[in-house]
């Protein structure tokens, strides 16, 4: 046992937070990491897919068009329309549509070679795209109820005034805290966890069948890069998941501050 | 664009489905974050540690769980055409 512990403790380095850390170029404040390179390309792969795709639109789409119209129809329809009804959905289509493809391309970059790193691992970019949902749903609903409607709005309805004063400052909480809060943290987390997991049984499964030196872990190390493969499958889920739940909860604040009947 | 002309069009339905789940989370976080905090303080300033804290968590979830019950329970569902 002690054999197995030393073999392990002196070669293999399980991944930790420091994986996520890698600058490519510049230095101190100004450097330039992994992650924003990353979030440029996408930004530039974004671009030209829509503009190519949507440049000749055809009644009759070609197949491109048709993928396109897909995954556009996908947010405006399945999410934007759905959600925030179809009186007023239109306006918000544009920013949910950005903010799926974004995140979906960012996050499936994850597991696409040579890419593979989650730009979403980096809690700077969901807090920024938070920031965004944030402000515009804080901003819909003060101005479709006023600064005064918007606070008596968070106010549930038939509810006895002493229960409404413990009420109300959950409400508050809610609104403003723990609702950006867990948007912004469940994208990181997903993305955090799932590239930490990856890395560990594909990095740990070369260490056993190369690098160990024992035949006893070569089994081991198979079993590793079985998971790592399923784990990726997984992954794929989750990142599809984690885009379409962002865009979906951040239709839903702006569906509740524009739902002035409360 | 051009299916804007929809039957239901301008009747504005409130959500509905599955996509309320996920704001649930919200609150049901808010709740012990709140009490459960406010019972930490308390427990400081009174000397009474642990007790507040787990009061105010326990009474927090069950205040979220109100809440929650209060806005999306099945008893203020109206039918769709008297919302707009």
């Amino acid at each position: 046992m002690r054999a197995l512990l030393a073999a392990a403790s002196d070669g293999y380095e399980a991944p930790g937070t420091g994986i996520f850390w890698q600058p490519l170029f510049g230095q101190g404040q100004w450097t330039a990491t992994r992650a924003m390179v990353l979030m440029l390309l996408s930004i530039i792969i974004l671009g030209a897919w829509l503009l190519l795709t949507t440049r000749r639109v055809a009644v009759v789409p070609g197949r491109w068009q048709f993928f396109t119209e897909q995954v556009y129809g996908l947010v405006r329809n399945g999410v934007a329309r759905d959600i925030i009804g179809s009186r007023e959905f239109l306006r918000y289509v544009p920013m949910l549509f950005t903010m799926f493809v974004i995140i979906l391309l960012n996050n499936l970059f994850g597991v696409i070679p040579p890419f593979q790193f989650p730009v979403m691992s980096r809690i700077g970019f969901p807090v920024a795209l938070t920031l965004v949902v944030y402000v515009v749903y804080h901003t819909v609903g003060i101005r479709r109820m006023g600064l005064g409607g918007y606070f008596k709005h968070m106010i549930p309805p038939g509810v006895p005034g002493w229960v409404l004063v413990i009420l109300f400052p959950l409400e508050l909480l809610t609104y403003f805290f723990t609702r950006p809060v867990t948007l912004a943290l469940r994208l990181f987390g997903n993305m955090f966890a799932g590239h930490l997991l990856l890395v560990l049984f594909i990095t740990g499964g070369e260490y056993l069948l190369f690098h160990s030196g024992v035949p006893a872990y070569i089994p081991v190390g198979i079993f590793s890069y079985i998971m790592a493969f399923v784990m990726t499958l997984f992954e794929i889920l989750v990142e599809f998941l984690q885009a379409y739940i962002f865009v979906l909860l951040a239709a839903l604040y702006i569906a509740g501050s524009l739902a002035d009947e409360h | 664009m051009d299916d804007d002309a929809h039957p239901s069009a301008g009747s504005s339905t409130p959500p509905v489905g599955d996509g309320e789940a996920w704001t649930v989370l919200a609150y049901l976080i808010s709740g012990p974050l709140l009490y459960g905090g406010l019972g930490w303080l308390a427990d400081r300033w009174l000397g009474t540690s642990p007790w507040l804290v787990l009061v105010g968590i326990v009474g927090g979830m069950a205040l979220a769980v109100y809440l929650v019950w209060v806005r999306y329970g099945a008893h203020d569902r109206r039918p769709p055409t008297a919302s707009s």
